[in-house]
């Protein structure tokens, strides 16, 4: 890297950072020029924290109670946060993944004001059972709308079949089922000891500067909990739950996915991640022979393509996608990823992988919203937005090739299919 | 924001765009929608893609795009009320961020124009290989277009509201023309662009010079007669239709679309954008706080409103069995709305929301862009600050005065067969 690049990717990357009194980590990145604000506070609670020992207690949590939470949050005695948000303009929404639950607001001015509902909303839960009846039955037709979705369905027939025990086999928002189980106290309970200073990021983005934010976060007046919150780990054995699926649905063409089941990385997964990442490129992104073959017999859809999951306890890649023969796909998928382990990966294409990697690190430091959410989600991964460009820069294709010869064995593979049913 | 016109009917508009980290340049091709040539006109921005003369191969161009830090190249098409768009965009890093200092958007521009100027041809005619694999990638996206439920039932409304019209000619083409469809058709419908549409380029951050001289010496080599897009029209029917489809879903799908007698004037554009944010724009709206948030019939109930073709459309999730209890929450709204003006308060916060997002156009390359490219299809030059200044100045009366003049046109349902309404 040039002085000059080096220079102009570091101003790019630039933030500030601090921890409060309370636990809470707050980053906020002044961003010259730009009009609006973008502010993510969020916690490390997803859909795949179901078990906690609270002071020595241990408790189990239906499938999809952070989601749910997520949903109550926004409200209290005096109404949503909704409505104090349309009084400055700012548009609120919020999003459960995996692993965390995020509470946004992107506005044009107004940073201080948004901030007080932003903070104060997340702060102070308040439920009854009407409102959580109410609810379930909103949710109730997210879940639905999810279950139309074919690419939706394939993902997570896929974690079904590689993951025995890990609650990555459950949809975010969980079933109509399991969120029948949900209580107020669960929620209380949930928002004690997830929703705690030392658990939760507040990154800001834009027309903000650290000093706004952190006023903010004052005369918000978030107490640091007391007492011990511990996650249960999950003991996922190595084998898998099942090696193949079939579902059907309202589908024109099949769709077929192959996931792999790989050993979760000790430490930071960083480097792991990003090879993960580039060893789908290498196999069959657009660049590749294999996509160029499957493209141009019709083999596949244009979306056809290779993902990551990593998470505690999960690492997975996983290729799918619209597949007329997926059979046929299949086999030359695997006979791709032996040829790659047995000659080594194209060090051309290795080159460009990273290049490629590295224009997209840049641009996600763009525009408000991205960068306060890859401060969010860095924070949540134990790094930070540069630090994933100096682990790009400093891989080898040697490190790739090693990763690969452990990864990808067609032993620790699922396969799901989705049929076309007929229609009506 | 700088506008410059080369040739009658070719434009390059410069926006500045020093902030962002990345560049980007859009060639903007706006003709006529045709039945006749409507197929061909889908195959051709695939084929377009796949490379151009100087970078024939779809995989090396993959290549040389990764070598340019991830460049990203499209193209793509749209149907934009009686006009086809077709668009081909690179975007990539700025030169800054150049780790050997290349000279990244001078090559920008080479990718830009080389894909929509200098296509790859084998005897005078566009690559016939490539027509006969886009025709079949082109086939499977027709057949697959009922995968996406909430989509495809707005398609099927618009089919119904916009029929024979030039507006409803479809934007990828008809699946039962493929099989006819030969390269010397492609080829005839990109000389046909070249020749009758108006050119907009639009450079954000990359070189302005590079640009210019590309599209001037393009257009040296093109006999063109510019069309002008066609403006606005309407849609009204005498009576409601509504259609019911059935469907394998777990979800139901709802879509309405209004129309009003006769075109909105373009000083009613601001008002139209508060009057649909109240409707169903915002998470404060009627809709959603009314339909979705107290009677929970939806999981999601929103209002858009197009402008060229006058539609106002509702699109929505519901649960099989209230599809007419939801459709009679919508219309229920939309007549109070209709009869009484709305509060200041309001008011007052639809339009504090709209002028935040206006505030907010120029944070993004592709918010500046579409918002220049959009006043452009519309015939105006406003900028976001105008819109805003004319958006406070709108009265409850002017909400209401609006929204009184849509009319239910078409209500389309994806249902299953045995769960009847209630």
């Amino acid at each position: 890297m040039n002085k000059s690049s080096l220079q102009a990717v570091r101003a790019a990357a630039a933030y500030q950072s601090t921890v409060l009194e309370n636990g809470l980590t707050v980053r906020v990145h002044t961003m010259p020029g730009f009009t609006g604000v973008h502010a993510v506070y969020g916690t490390r609670f997803g859909s795949i924290d179901r078990e906690l020992i609270r002071d020595g207690v241990r408790m189990k949590l239906p499938a999809g109670v952070a989601h749910f939470l997520e949903h109550k949050m926004f409200e209290s005695e005096k109404g949503d946060a909704f409505s104090l948000f349309a009084k400055t303009g700012a548009v609120a929404n919020a999003y459960t993944s995996f692993d965390k639950t995020c509470y946004i607001f992107t506005s044009s001015g107004n940073a201080a004001e948004n901030l007080d509902i932003l903070l104060d909303f997340v702060s102070h839960p308040y439920f009854t059972e009407q409102t959580i009846a109410k609810e379930q039955g909103i949710i109730g037709q997210e879940i639905k709308q999810y279950d139309d979705s074919p690419d939706w369905r394939l993902v997570f027939g896929l974690y079904r079949c590689l993951y025995q025990r890990h609650p990555i086999r459950d949809d975010i928002a969980g079933t109509v089922e399991s969120i029948a189980e949900i209580t107020p106290e669960m929620l209380y309970t949930c928002a004690d000891a997830f929703y705690r200073p030392q658990n939760m990021i507040l990154a800001v983005a834009g027309n903000v500067t650290m000093e706004q934010v952190l006023d903010a976060c004052k005369r918000a007046q978030i107490p640091q909990k007391e007492g011990l919150i511990e996650r249960v780990p999950v003991e996922e054995p190595q084998e898998l739950a099942q090696t193949y699926d079939e579902i059907s649905m309202a589908v024109s063409k099949p769709l077929f996915g192959i996931a792999f089941k790989e050993t979760p990385p000790k430490g930071d997964a960083l480097k792991t991640e990003i090879i993960c990442d580039i060893l789908t490129e290498l196999i069959c992104g657009s660049m590749t022979p294999l996509y160029r073959r499957l493209y141009d017999e019709g083999l596949v859809s244009p979306g056809f393509s290779g993902e990551l999951l990593s998470l505690p306890g999960v690492l997975s890649i996983l290729f799918g996608g619209e597949a007329s023969d997926p059979q046929q796909v299949r086999r030359l998928l695997l006979e791709e990823i032996a040829r790659q382990k047995s000659e080594g990966v194209d060090e051309e294409l290795f080159i460009l992988c990273k290049n490629q990697l590295y224009g997209e690190l840049v641009q996600e430091l763009e525009n408000v919203e991205d960068v306060a959410s890859a401060l969010a989600s860095s924070f949540f991964r134990g790094h930070s937005p540069a630090d994933e460009i100096e682990t790009l820069a400093a891989l080898t294709i040697e490190d790739v090739n090693e990763a690969l010869r452990t990864m990808l064995c067609e032993e620790r593979s699922a396969t799901l299919l989705i049929r076309p049913i007929e229609q009506p | 924001m700088k506008r410059i016109t080369l040739a009658p009917g070719a434009h390059v508009t410069v926006l500045p765009a020093e902030k962002f980290n990345r560049c980007r340049i859009s060639i903007h091709f706006i003709w006529r929608a045709s039945r006749k040539r409507a197929t061909a006109e889908a195959v051709l921005p695939m084929v377009l893609e796949r490379g151009y003369a100087d970078c024939p191969d779809m995989t090396e161009l993959s290549k040389r795009l990764a070598r340019l830090y991830g460049a990203a190249l499209s193209v793509d098409q749209t149907m934009s009320g009686q006009n086809r768009i077709l668009t081909v965009c690179v975007s990539g890093i700025q030169d800054r961020f150049a780790l050997e200092q290349e000279e990244l958007s001078r090559e920008y521009a080479d990718i830009a124009f080389g894909t929509a100027f200098r296509p790859y041809v084998v005897n005078g005619m566009l690559d016939d290989e490539a027509v006969q694999i886009e025709k079949e990638q082109l086939r499977e996206l027709l057949a697959g277009e009922k995968n996406e439920k909430r989509s495809y039932c707005i398609r099927q409304a618009r089919r119904k509201l916009y029929a024979e019209s030039p507006a409803g000619v479809e934007r990828n083409g008809y699946i039962e023309e493929l099989d006819a469809l030969t390269a010397a058709d492609v080829t005839a419908a990109y000389e046909h662009m070249l020749r009758h549409a108006q050119i907009e380029v639009y450079v954000l951050g990359a070189q302005e010079n590079a640009v210019r001289s590309s599209l001037c010496a393009a257009l040296e080599k093109i006999d063109r007669i510019p069309d002008e897009p066609v403006q606005e029209s309407v849609f009204p029917k005498e009576t409601p239709e509504y259609y019911q489809e059935p469907m394998a879903t777990v979800q139901g799908k709802l879509c309405m679309m209004f129309t009003p007698k006769e075109s909105f004037p373009a000083q009613d554009l601001s008002a139209l954008r508060v009057a649909v944010a109240i409707f169903g724009g915002l998470p404060t709206s009627r809709l959603f706080q009314n339909v979705r948030e107290k009677q929970s019939l939806c999981y999601y109930c929103a209002a858009s409103f197009t402008s060229l073709t006058n539609v106002l459309c509702v699109d929505s999730g519901i649960e099989h069995g209230s599809a007419q209890k939801t459709q009679q929450a919508i219309l229920h709204e939309l007549a109070e709305l209709s009869e009484k003006p709305v509060s200041q308060q309001e008011l007052q916060e639809a339009k504090l929301a709209l002028c935040n997002q206006l505030a907010a156009v120029g944070d993004t390359l592709r918010g500046l862009e579409s918002w220049y490219f959009s006043e452009r299809m519309r015939g105006g030059e406003k900028t976001p600050q105008q819109v805003a200044g004319e958006v406070e100045a709108v009265t409850a009366q002017d909400v209401q005065r609006i929204l009184s003049r849509f009319s239910l046109a078409v209500a389309y349902t994806l249902t299953k067969e045995e769960q009847a309404d209630e």
